[in-house]
């Protein structure tokens, strides 16, 4: 067979080398990839009697890969829409939107629910890239303020929900994102305010976490001395209330019965 | 049987009859676990499978086979797989604390010991059985360092305690975990320190039940060995049957709840408690 699941490894190894972006979608997202192609075994090749992925010469199967990896890119880049049209109807006239930093997936929402003619605003913490994001909210003409992330105490009790993207979802509903969601979350709970994540289903990273530390070092730190600040943090599921995914709005323990669907 | 043509086929019928009275009699003895109960119905299932064009004699053999096979795939291959994601857990400096005594923990604990990961282990022990001491003897003579405690200090040692590892005996299907008695608190004080609880179960011991109480479902062990560690001259206590008011309960089994475990390792994957029935599915 053509393909095997070493080279999984080996793929994503290349392409965080050459797309700078955290691991753990890359690396789900291969995976995912791998499963797409080896499950489509039923398909038959040119000579129409032997298993596309078997026959002889590489040419057939080349364009049958590269036709997979078309549909299979295609699907996600739609699931960022999907996931707008299914968390848009959550933000209603008049609320005040919590996000932490920059996330794709928040910003399809954002667009969505304002050209929807809902009045919100919208507060983004600080961060890495803060002023990036709320430029671009504010480009789009949706109302947006940064905020210190030392202030998300202060600013709490205004909110009305948090919205954050995702890096990656482990199996028992947790989220991986970017460093400062997990107070974030924790402020959220502690004064009963709802905290949502927007995450596309191909982030849902079979790993299971029992602390910040499981975290492998490989998603926590660019480069490989690990010095400096981890990127990301763990939350675990106690603090979500729901996920908005492409397969629709999930509980926490939810991820883990679509995981075990499409692996076991 | 009665001629030739007797021979075949009767073992269908004929042997769910005869089993019938020895279950019975192990019922009397001891009520079932779930995992007694799921093999029972595993091998009844099997019987009801055999072939009949089979003789009396191959149908047994296969039944037998069947039997070995069941003990070879879901308890003695599933705990070594346990044991392998379990292992992967222990980091070096951990203290572990484990709850009496289980042939599944004590495989786990030696094998990471094998491996050459440094880790202490507490042993936390009740009564009246006291099966903790036999767990420490184990450990000690692999060479762990270990720690011995009774049930009533768990609330004291557990703030030095990295992980807590736990066997079941069983797991229920709204995501309760059934264990011997002791084990809810245990779950409860480590979720009071944040302590990662790691439940251990085969899938065999998966039940179709659900139950949120130990009271619903339980059994009931012998209540004078709950004197026999007592110097129970006293005979306010010892003279207890005769007494209106007095009765020993000694429970064997005790559920804790899926929000104060946070992960229940089996043999085909790694789930949070509320997953685990979705596997059986």
């Amino acid at each position: 067979a053509v393909v095997s699941t070493q080279s999984t490894g080996e793929l994503s190894r290349q392409l965080k080398a050459t797309a700078g972006t955290s691991t753990t979608s890359v690396v789900s997202g291969c995976d995912l990839f791998v499963r797409f192609i080896t499950l489509s075994r039923g398909q038959k090749g040119p000579s129409s009697d032997v298993d596309i992925l078997e026959c002889k010469g590489f040419d057939p199967v080349r364009k049958f890969l590269v036709e997979r990896g078309n549909l299979f890119m295609n699907r996600l880049k739609d699931s960022r829409r999907k996931i707008a049209q299914l968390a848009y109807p959550f933000i209603t006239d008049g609320v005040t939107v919590l996000t932490v930093n920059i996330s794709r997936v928040v910003l399809e929402i954002l667009t969505k629910a304002h050209e929807k003619s809902k009045k919100f605003n919208v507060l983004v913490t600080q961060s890495e890239e803060g002023p990036y994001m709320v430029n671009q909210l504010n480009g789009r003409g949706i109302q947006a303020t940064q905020i210190l992330d030392a202030s998300i105490g202060f600013v709490m009790e205004r909110v009305s929900f948090v919205l954050v993207g995702a890096v990656g979802v482990v199996e028992n509903g947790g989220l991986i994102n970017k460093l400062g969601t997990y107070p974030v979350a924790v402020m959220a709970r502690s004064l009963n305010k709802p905290f949502y994540v927007a995450v596309e289903s191909f982030k849902f990273y079979r790993n299971y976490p029992l602390s910040q530390l499981d975290l492998p070092n490989d998603d926590k730190y660019q480069d490989p001395q690990q010095k400096g600040h981890p990127e990301v943090d763990f939350t675990p599921p106690k603090y979500i209330n729901k996920l908005f995914s492409d397969l629709g709005v999930l509980t926490p323990s939810a991820v883990s019965d679509e995981l075990i669907k499409l692996y076991i | 049987s009665s001629g030739i043509n007797a021979e075949y086929g009767e073992i269908r019928s004929h042997l769910n009859i005869a089993l019938k009275p020895c279950f019975s009699y192990l019922a009397q003895c001891r009520m079932m676990s779930v995992s007694m109960e799921n093999f029972i119905k595993h091998i009844k299932l099997q019987i009801t499978k055999t072939s009949p064009d089979l003789s009396d004699n191959e149908a047994k053999e296969e039944l037998l086979f069947e039997c070995e096979n069941f003990f070879k795939e879901n308890i003695y291959l599933a705990g070594k797989s346990i044991s392998e994601k379990a292992v992967a857990r222990i980091v070096n400096g951990d203290m572990i604390l484990i709850y009496k005594k289980s042939q599944l923990i004590l495989h786990i604990l030696l094998e990471a010991k094998r491996q050459r990961k440094q880790f202490k282990v507490m042993v936390v022990d009740s009564r009246p059985d006291l099966t903790g001491v036999a767990s420490c003897e184990r450990l000690t003579a692999a060479g762990i360092p270990c720690s011995y405690v009774y049930i009533n200090s768990c609330t004291y040692i557990m703030k030095k305690v990295t992980k807590v590892l736990l066997a079941s005996d069983a797991l229920l299907a709204n995501g309760y975990v059934l264990g011997p008695v002791g084990t809810a608190m245990i779950g409860l004080i480590a979720s009071n320190y944040n302590t990662p609880v790691i439940v251990c179960c085969e899938t065999y011991k998966f039940s179709e039940r659900v139950q949120t109480d130990s009271i619903l479902y339980n059994e009931l062990a012998d209540p004078d060995s709950m004197l026999k560690t007592l110097n129970a001259d006293d005979s306010l206590v010892a003279g207890w049957r005769e007494s209106p008011n007095t009765r020993l309960v000694n429970l064997v089994y005790d559920t804790t709840p899926p929000a104060l475990v946070s992960i229940v390792i089996t043999e085909i994957a790694e789930l949070p408690c509320t997953s685990a029935p979705v596997v059986l599915r």
